[in-house]
């Protein structure tokens, strides 16, 4: 009943981990890929990155603030990382680059990947995710020179910090993309009031969980009007209720990442809980895609 | 995060010292904070008390820490983790070096509620055994013979009879732990041991993952305290 079936991936259930969560080590993934319906690896780009010094994580009373500064060991070394999967659901590896070429040599590292999912929304580094995924074009030309590198299905994942979401999501598309995540991190900060200093290193970071999922809903809700591709909807999935509302607004699958921070065991705990709606409802979750827009 | 003051600094040694802050944290032995020092780094450090951490000069961070002014406001996200399962009977405490911290807590926990308490505590010399006399009933060993039984902590644990012991607390360098779980493993008493792990951890909260463990386990959440019989080492 939870089935879904993504650009050519076939889905247990509509649950995706998102990037950036737990995406580090193969342990980890192996375990979230027992219950997820597919698994996104952390953010990987050709060159080790350091990242930028703690503190890089707050978590505050409605979410989460990060500015992690897509730390990463570079693609080779991830890759050797990536060849334990224990393919019990799909993997999806996250690329970012600054340059459409960049991106489209990533993916010869990652032959153990189902599929590929583009950062160009991280809203905290520079020259590499938000600052390449502003720009229509430039998103396009990406997209083009990636599906031509590779036959796997290609993920735009996209930011709501741009002009217009969808007119990102059209360029993507128009770039053969297979299909948008929506939404990225929304930029936010945090001040402490006692050292009167802000609190990431950073300064600024991406403001996750539930506080931006009404934001989300609607980027999900606007995408689904206008594109043809599927959408993963993303921000603030916490609840099974949270995976329904996405679906209505169109998303075919949902990416879970803060709500990690409630327990560890939360693609179990939510998949159980769809299984009981599914059964009193009757519907198959994949019958609910769109269903808001019907009149 | 919260901001809590400094109140006191013992310095143990030119590297070592513990921070006092003017606020007890509810917590229990073998939580740690995530300590932002405010121009520095967010950094993990194990509770040495409800209102303490005990530090060693090993980077930049944890130089400043060491020789932060009484009075300097500092960042706290937690307490967090897993602490130490306290025990009935018998308790074997065992330390190595600056691993020592969050045992002293744990130490005062279980003499304050009756329990029988046996500490080894290892260093590589004399003047790395800090704070000894916060221990009742201590036995020492140095790697330079320079006091107590000269050898490593573990050769002194070998020595001992464990069966007399319900629980084994131990928290030190990973080379020491992995050679303690052998010896436990050997001596079949792996489940009534706790063993207190570090890693390195940018969130502190269960999402970076850059702390987990090759059991998928993370140190920050299902740790940074593991049952011996849930390591696969």
């Amino acid at each position: 009943m939870l089935e879904v079936e993504l650009c050519g991936l076939k889905l247990k259930n509509p649950m995706i981990l998102a990037s950036g969560i737990l995406g580090s080590h193969i342990s980890s993934l192996n375990k979230i890929a027992e219950n997820a319906g597919a698994v996104v690896a952390k953010s990987v780009g050709v060159e080790a990155r350091e990242g930028y010094k703690n503190p890089v994580v707050i978590n505050y009373s409605h979410g989460m603030i990060n500015a992690v500064g897509l730390a990463s060991p570079g693609a080779r070394k991830f890759a050797e990382e990536l060849a334990n999967f224990s393919k019990a659901a799909p993997l999806i590896v996250s690329l970012y680059a600054s340059k459409p070429k960049e991106f489209a040599s990533l993916t010869s590292y990652f032959p153990m990947a189902d599929a590929f999912e583009l950062n160009l929304s991280c809203p905290h580094a520079r020259n590499v995710g938000l600052a390449v995924g502003s720009d229509p074009e430039l998103v396009k030309e990406i997209v083009i020179e990636v599906k031509r590198a590779t036959s796997k299905p290609v993920f735009a994942k996209l930011s709501p910090n741009v002009r217009d979401v969808v007119e990102i999501g059209k360029a993507a598309e128009e770039g053969g993309a297979d299909g948008v995540v929506a939404i990225n991190t929304v930029k936010g900060m945090s001040i402490d009031i006692f050292s009167k200093k802000p609190i990431l290193s950073n300064i600024s970071g991406g403001v996750s969980g539930e506080a931006i999922k009404p934001i989300a809903v609607k980027c999900v809700w606007d995408l689904y009007e206008e594109l043809e591709i599927p959408i993963i909807g993303a921000g603030g999935v916490t609840t099974w209720k949270d995976v329904i509302e996405f679906m209505l607004a169109g998303a075919t699958a949902v990416q879970i990442g803060s709500a990690l921070f409630y327990s560890y065991r939360i693609f179990y705990s939510l998949k159980e809980s769809l299984i009981a709606y599914t059964r009193w409802t009757g519907e198959k979750l994949s019958e609910l895609i769109g269903a808001a827009h019907r009149r | 995060m919260f901001s809590v003051k400094v109140e006191e600094v013992i310095r143990h040694t030119e590297n070592i010292a513990t921070i006092f802050f003017n606020c007890r944290l509810r917590s229990y032995p073998g939580q740690f904070i995530m300590l932002n020092i405010f121009g520095y780094e967010e950094i993990p450090l194990s509770m040495s008390s409800s209102n303490s951490v005990t530090v060693k000069a090993v980077g930049e961070t944890t130089r400043a820490l060491v020789n932060i002014p009484v009075g300097t406001l500092v960042g706290i996200k937690g307490p967090m983790g897993t602490p130490f399962t306290p025990t009935n009977g018998k308790a074997l405490l065992i330390a190595g070096g600056i691993g020592v911290a969050p045992l002293f807590y744990l130490h005062d926990y279980l003499v304050k509620s009756g329990t029988d308490v046996h500490v080894l505590f290892g260093a590589r010399t004399s003047e790395e055994l800090i704070w000894t006399d916060r221990f009742k009933n201590l036995e020492i060993a140095t790697d330079d013979g320079s006091a107590g039984y000269h050898g490593s902590v573990v050769d002194l644990v070998k020595e001992k009879d464990l069966e007399e012991f319900a629980k084994i607390y131990c928290c030190g360098p990973e080379p020491m732990l992995k050679a303690l779980y052998r010896h436990f493993d050997e001596m079949d008493v792996l489940p009534k041991v706790e063993m207190s792990l570090e890693k390195y951890m940018r969130c502190g909260i269960g999402l970076c993952g850059s702390c987990v463990l090759d059991n998928g386990l993370r140190v920050c959440v299902e740790g940074p305290v593991f049952n011996a019989a849930k390591l696969d080492w």
